[in-house]
């Protein structure tokens, strides 16, 4: 065989072992089953066992668990979340396994209960039990009265069974025949009287022994009984509360579709009372809504504060970095301004705020003092130092070129001239 | 080609229940195998213990399908997943271990495939571990259950280990690992002819894999000294301690050899002597 040969024949029959599926061997059914974490073997499972349980911890990360039985083969197995819980169900034929692993950060666990497969006789009960479950699910009361009537003949034909024993018993004592005969052949009676009576003990015990199985089933179907009367009583009353609440949601629903027409006599106190909580609750939100509005307002004008002080700070600096003279800081300005129309309102208004504009003026001959005084506060200004007859005057930046405001300044009826400071 | 590509972008997909993963991965047993051996070899080749030759694609081959067989039954809890996807972590992760397997370039021959398979497989089957006793000693059920003294109910478990590794474990063991009946055969005249020889390679080789594979056994079952084994066989704990540890340590068997068998056993204490078959 050759290099190639020899590789696919073996590539064939491995692919031949991973197709047929994994199961447990028949004659290896009732062995135990290894348990594997992390590819190392961490225990077995009874394979004959009912819930047959295995519980491993693990300081370190658990990443697989494995089941394989004892010949290796691999029967099912489990990937670990990372972290937190993962349960599986695997099935072995019949048999289950139930897996469940949980990491944390301080390790793993996991638990392995082995169920195995129901007997014969309780998977018969349970069909039974499903049957009567369903029966007693959509016909409660007939199923009720059969199993009643089921017991009721359990009952009698238990007692019918003693007394016809009871009969049998006296009617051999009783017998003559049977007397003599025990007379004439004592030892051949004896015998039989002794193997009948073997056989009548025997009976009663095993009858005895009914009765008590009997009764314990009785027990057992009352409690069931009893259990399912509890059932039905909680169903009722859980249908009831259920039927009453659509009631009252439907009747919830017709009132208010029936608003309008329905007397409002009756509605108003109801009305009157939610609006009134309705009402309340407004202005208790409203009132909250106004504190929170009022902190943020508080907490803006503060802010906005800072940022002017902190930008004519930064002006000023601006400015004395420039130009240590303010009054030709002024000037420039005002030629910029002139080239920038624009922005001149804005850039007034921000400079206002800075500097304040200074001037010189003298008033027209024979004016008086209030009439001077009421100029001044005409043009927002204050008045400053009187030298050789000019007035100072500061006032707010004006919005348009010291030249031309000093034009219009000049052309006033009260003002004789007026002059920047040079 | 054609199909390859549509089975591949099948892989790609979502699948949502285990049954259809089960449906989807068992129409592509080939490519996955294939693609798991590449993954292999690729390993070989960046860990530099690659070489082109049989023995070597034999390996690859051989874990490829190890790991293609765990995916198989574990994907199905991972569900929905991208199968194809799911795969390649997990070959992946198995990669990124140390040591994710046990590579000797000894142990790529004939009687280095046969002592590797054979204690691989004993760390995942009890068959073969018991018949590791077998097949290093040549002991039956019963010396088993002296030297490892066992009680009543274990020892009837052995015995049925026995039956099972000789039915149907070996065989299976063989094919796993890829030895033909030539190479066996071979073998079974090289142990015939110098069985001295044979027997003294098989006990260093036979070292190198228990070594790496009794790292599989939990964290508390160390060597022990004669004191140690001698409390414990004493005492009568630890069952599955001596079963499995004796099993795989040449050296401790030594050690506590004669413990459990209550002076029965007078022989001077075991050397390997290597039987192919069971």
């Amino acid at each position: 065989m050759g290099y190639e040969e020899g590789l696919e024949a073996y590539r064939s029959q491995l692919l031949q072992s991973l197709s047929s599926p994994p199961s447990r061997s028949v004659s290896s059914v009732s062995d135990p089953i290894q348990v594997y974490v992390n590819e190392r073997r961490v225990g077995e499972l009874e394979g004959d066992g009912i819930d047959a349980r295995l519980h491993v911890q693990s300081l370190d990360h658990i990443e697989t668990i494995q089941l394989r039985t004892e010949d290796g083969t691999l029967l099912g197995g489990l990937v670990a979340p990372e972290f937190g819980y993962r349960t599986s169900r695997i099935q072995l034929s019949s048999d289950t396994v139930e897996l469940c692993v949980h990491n944390t950060a301080q390790g793993g666990s996991v638990s392995a209960v082995f169920a195995p497969a129901p007997s014969l006789w309780s998977r018969t009960w349970k069909a039974l039990a499903d049957v009567a479950d369903r029966l007693a699910i959509r016909r409660p009361d007939m199923a009720l009265a059969h199993s009643m009537r089921t017991i009721a003949f359990t009952q009698a034909l238990l007692a019918l069974m003693v007394v016809g024993l009871g009969f049998d018993r006296l009617a051999n004592w009783m017998n003559p025949e049977g007397g003599l005969s025990f007379i004439g052949q004592p030892a051949a009676l004896r015998t039989v009287s002794m193997t009948e009576m073997d056989k009548l003990e025997q009976q009663l015990g095993d009858l005895a022994r009914m009765q008590q199985k009997v009764g314990e089933t009785l027990e057992s179907q009352q409690k069931g009984m009893a259990q399912l009367h509890q059932t039905m009583a909680q169903l009722s009353s859980s249908h009831e509360s259920v039927a009453s609440s659509v009631v009252m949601v439907k009747e919830e629903m017709e009132k208010r579709q029936e608003g309008p027409q329905t007397d409002r006599s009756t509605q108003r106190p109801v009305s009157d009372f939610v609006q009134k909580e309705q009402l309340e609750a407004a202005i208790k939100s409203l009132t909250v809504d106004n504190a929170r509005l009022s902190n943020e307002l508080a907490r803006l004008e503060e802010h906005n504060q800072t940022l002017s002080a902190k930008l004519q700070t930064a002006s000023v600096n601006a400015a004395k970095a420039v130009d240590p003279n303010p009054e030709r800081l002024l000037v420039t300005q005002g030629d910029v301004a002139r080239k920038n129309q624009s922005v001149q309102v804005a850039e007034s208004l921000q400079h206002s705020q800075m500097q304040p504009f200074l001037f010189w003026v003298t008033f027209s001959e024979g004016t008086s003092q209030e009439s001077i005084d009421q100029w001044v506060h005409e043009k927002k200004g204050h008045k400053g130092s009187i030298n050789e007859g000019w007035q100072e005057v500061r006032i707010v930046p004006p919005a348009v070129p010291p030249d031309l405001f000093l034009e219009q300044i000049r052309g006033e009826k009260i003002v004789k001239a007026a002059r920047i400071p040079e | 080609m054609a199909d390859h590509t549509v089975t591949v972008s099948r892989l790609e997909e979502v699948v949502s229940t285990s049954d259809e993963f089960d449906q989807v991965v068992s129409q592509a047993l080939p490519v996955l195998l294939d693609r798991a051996t590449g993954y292999t070899k690729r390993f070989l080749r960046e860990t530099g213990q690659w070489n082109d030759d049989i023995e070597h694609e034999k390996f690859a081959l051989r874990w490829g399908s190890e790991y293609l067989e765990r995916f198989l039954v574990c994907g199905r809890s991972e569900v929905p997943c991208r199968p194809l996807f799911l795969f390649d972590s997990l070959v992946a992760k198995q990669h990124s271990k140390p040591e994710p397997f046990c590579y000797h370039p000894d142990l790529l021959r004939p009687l280095g495939r046969f002592l590797d398979g054979l204690v691989a497989r004993a760390v995942v089957s009890r068959d073969a571990l018991i018949a590791l006793y077998r097949h290093s000693y040549g002991w039956g059920a019963g010396e088993v259950i002296a030297v490892t003294g066992l009680n009543g109910l274990e020892s009837q478990r052995i015995y049925k280990n026995f039956r099972r590794w000789r039915e149907s474990g070996w065989q299976r063991t063989m094919d796993e690992i890829g030895l033909t009946k030539t190479e066996l055969g071979e073998l079974a005249s090289q142990q015939q002819r110098q069985r001295q020889r044979f027997n003294g390679e098989a006990e260093r080789l036979i070292r190198v894999a228990q070594a790496h594979y009794r790292k599989s056994e939990p964290d508390h079952y160390p060597c022990l000294s004669r004191a140690q084994w001698r409390e414990m066989f004493t005492q009568g704990y630890g069952c599955d301690y001596r079963i499995w540890h004796l099993a795989l340590c040449l050296d401790c068997m030594q050690t506590a050899w004669g413990l459990g068998s209550n002076g029965s056993l007078t022989e001077e204490k075991p050397r390997l002597e290597l039987l192919v078959r069971p």
